[in-house]
């Protein structure tokens, strides 16, 4: 049971790296620094648990509006440049956080042991969540809450004019612009949103991992947190939690028994999933026939509600 | 008559049946371990090596009669290996896995970070209640970074210690080249134990009076060298120490080869003591030293080594100390009298705690293993040196 527990933590984790990438997709941007904007929110959160003693809540969130802030910074420089030149400015961005990190050391005596982050050797001791007796399904539930309330707030705001500006910019940036919408703030505004989500992920993720180091937060993080979305597709948020459940669950650790089969498998089940599903697992036209089923099942005249009553 | 005859030849069939049944359960007894390290991924063969000596060592204990249970049954020691593609997070998942089967202990992780994050997640001091750490038991045969068994008492190590191994590599070089002054290193910086060793080699170069010209740095899927391998040429060192592993040591020396640079002598890391250093660069590697702990020099090690191969894998420093890891849980199992039942695991599984916390020496491949009060190893060591496509032994420190 622990162990699907563990699991469920990581597709948490995973959903929100997922969900702060999502946020400056639907504004048409590619950005490969949400995972500088989550070792920020890892190292913040981890410093202020272990080296300064704080709560985890107040930790996190703290290490969220540092990522936030940051993103917010990087954004105004960054969306100057659109495409591929984006991708480029945000793989350098997130490299520049990770190599940060790999130089950042500050460790603090505490009785006979150094801790605190130690460059190359990463930051080890991270342990709030055992320290203070929260059991696996305590950290499961502590994450989904935020999982849930992120889930919640992007759920709404896709139901809101801002979603609908959101996605206006994202479709047609001219256009968008016509309608007298202003495209920087919007996407400045997206990507902040999606750092803020990305250093959540980081502190809770530097807590469940008890270490963290630069290599964590490379390339491979960055790939991931935009793949989530766009294998999910971005009619829906609950699409990137679908391909965060498809790709750590079932990829990862439901593949496991293939052994090195597994790596080969991998990639092939993303483009065979990628060229099934185009534009996602969760496309607008299952939005749209989830819609219909429900609308049908509501009709007074329906067999299934006739059957009910 | 006939229906008689078949009530009987079902009794007796079904007698039997029940005999086989019980035999086959007496004779299926075993003891669950689990092994898991990278097995894919660029640093793959430390896992399928691992995996190669703890299946030889098993079969070795196996056909020997297996392992003396609590009950005084014998019982066999069953193993399933899992790749965690020397990722923390896998590791984790791995690990919580692992403890939710009927495994008493898990032998790995191979790589240093994987082990940095799972032995954070064990419980820290053993027996205290306001720490909701995992209670598992894990020994790492491949995790070489220093001081990693100290995160919690659940972790246990049989891995040399590098500082001792540098120290006296060091002692004995000023000892044997005498006109060497000057050393340039070399590191792979984003692997965790490359990275640490570094430190030590510095360290340890420093104090035996060598003076560091500088260090070049690289990253472990780095192919190009010219930039780090023409600052290593502009300072004309008389040694030169590469802390990395094989991958980028060959593309290192190849590199070095290439630009000329020939230093007095050539000091290597650990774990590129291994066939794939001779494999990848065996030419470019000649007279490389390197301290090691394990060396085909005994009956028990060569004997191993065969094993080993005969498994797929490799033995070196790292797989060599997952085969006598397999004989120190045999002990420990017999000496804590484990009972091998489902609904013992829990109680086994801090017996293997108790009984491993409690070992003062074991016997290792090529002598007595000390065992540290924080749960680390002292292994013996020696000095090894390519020659010839082979590495040959070049000192025993302790002979």
């Amino acid at each position: 049971m622990d162990f699907y527990l563990g699991l469920a933590q990581i597709v948490g984790v995973h959903t929100l790296l997922g969900l702060s990438a999502y946020c400056v997709l639907l504004t048409g941007q590619v950005s490969l620094a949400q995972a500088g904007f989550f070792a920020i929110g890892a190292y913040v959160a981890a410093m202020l648990t272990v080296l300064a003693g704080w709560h985890i809540v107040p930790a996190i969130a703290a290490a969220s509006f540092v990522a936030g802030a940051t993103a917010c910074a990087v954004s105004f420089p960054a969306l100057r440049v659109k495409g591929l030149m984006l991708v480029v400015a945000t793989l350098a961005f997130g490299e520049a956080v990770r190599l940060f990190f790999f130089n950042f050391d500050y460790q603090v005596a505490k009785g006979e042991v150094k801790i605190g982050p130690a460059g190359g050797e990463g930051f080890r001791q991270i342990r709030f969540f055992p320290e203070n007796g929260w059991s696996t399904l305590d950290v499961l539930i502590f994450i989904w809450l935020f999982v849930a309330l992120v889930m919640a707030g992007l759920w709404w705001m896709d139901r809101s004019r801002a979603g609908a500006v959101l996605r206006a910019v994202g479709e047609d940036e001219v256009a968008a612009q016509s309608a007298g919408i202003n495209v920087t703030a919007v996407k400045v505004a997206a990507m902040t949103v999606g750092g803020f989500i990305a250093g959540l992920g980081g502190g809770i993720f530097a807590h469940y991992t008890a270490h963290i180091e630069h290599a964590q937060f490379g390339v491979a993080l960055a790939t991931f947190a935009i793949a989530y979305p766009i294998l999910g597709g971005l009619s829906s948020v609950f699409g990137t939690l679908i391909a965060v459940v498809f790709v750590q669950g079932f990829l990862i650790e439901g593949l496991r028994f293939l052994g090195d089969w597994r790596n080969l498998l991998f990639g092939g089940l993303i483009l065979l999933a990628m060229n099934v599903r185009p534009r996602g697992l969760i496309d607008a036209a299952t939005i749209a026939a989830v819609k219909r089923m429900r609308t049908s099942n509501k009709e007074p005249g329906n067999a299934r509600t006739q059957g009910a009553e | 008559m006939i229906k008689k005859s078949l009530t009987l030849v079902a009794a007796a069939g079904a007698i039997a049946g029940m005999v086989a049944a019980s035999a086959a359960e007496a004779q299926e007894r075993a003891v669950k371990i689990a092994g898991f390290g990278a097995k894919s991924g660029v640093v793959r063969v430390f896992g399928i090596n691992s995996e190669a000596a703890l299946k030889a060592a098993l079969e070795q204990i196996n056909n020997g009669g297996g392992v003396t249970l609590g009950d005084g049954t014998k019982g066999k020691i069953a193993l399933e290996y899992y790749d965690d593609r020397c990722n923390a997070e896998e590791g984790i998942s791995v690990v919580r896995r692992i403890a939710s089967t009927e495994a008493i202990i898990a032998v790995g992780p191979t790589c240093s970070n994987v082990a940095e994050s799972l032995f954070g997640i064990l419980q820290k001091k053993v027996g205290d209640s306001s720490d909701s750490g995992l209670q598992f038991p894990i020994i790492a045969d491949v995790a070489a970074k220093g001081g990693l068994a100290k995160i919690s008492e659940w972790a246990f190590r049989n891995v040399p210690s590098e500082f001792e191994m540098y120290k006296s590599l060091f002692a004995w070089v000023k000892t044997q080249y005498p006109d060497v002054k000057t050393i340039y290193g070399g590191v792979e910086k984003d692997f965790a134990h490359s990275n640490a060793t570094f430190g030590v080699i510095k360290t340890q170069a420093e104090a035996s009076g060598l003076q560091l010209l500088g260090q070049g740095e690289w990253l472990l899927n780095d192919t190009t060298f010219s930039t780090q391998v023409r600052e290593m040429k502009r300072a004309n060192p008389d040694v030169v120490a590469i802390s990395a592993h094989p991958f980028t040591t060959c593309g290192v020396l190849k590199e070095m080869q290439r630009q000329s640079v020939k230093p007095k002598l050539l000091i290597g890391l650990t774990s590129s003591s291994s066939i794939e250093t001779l494999q990848g660069c065996g030419v470019q590697a000649e007279g490389i030293v390197i301290p090691t702990s394990f060396a085909p020099v005994t009956p028990e090690a060569t004997k191993a080594a065969e094993l080993v191969a005969k498994f797929g894998g490799s033995a070196d420093l790292h797989s060599a100390a997952a085969y006598e890891i397999a004989f120190i849980l045999k002990n420990v199992i017999e000496s804590q009298k484990v009972m091998g039942k489902p609904d013992t695991v829990a109680a086994d599984r801090e017996k293997m705690r108790a009984g491993l916390a409690a070992l003062k020496e074991t016997d290792g491949l090529l002598g007595k293993v000390g065992r540290t009060a924080d749960r680390e190893a002292i292994k013996p060591f020696l000095f090894v040196h390519a020659k010839d496509n082979t590495w040959k032994v070049l000192h025993r420190p302790a002979s």
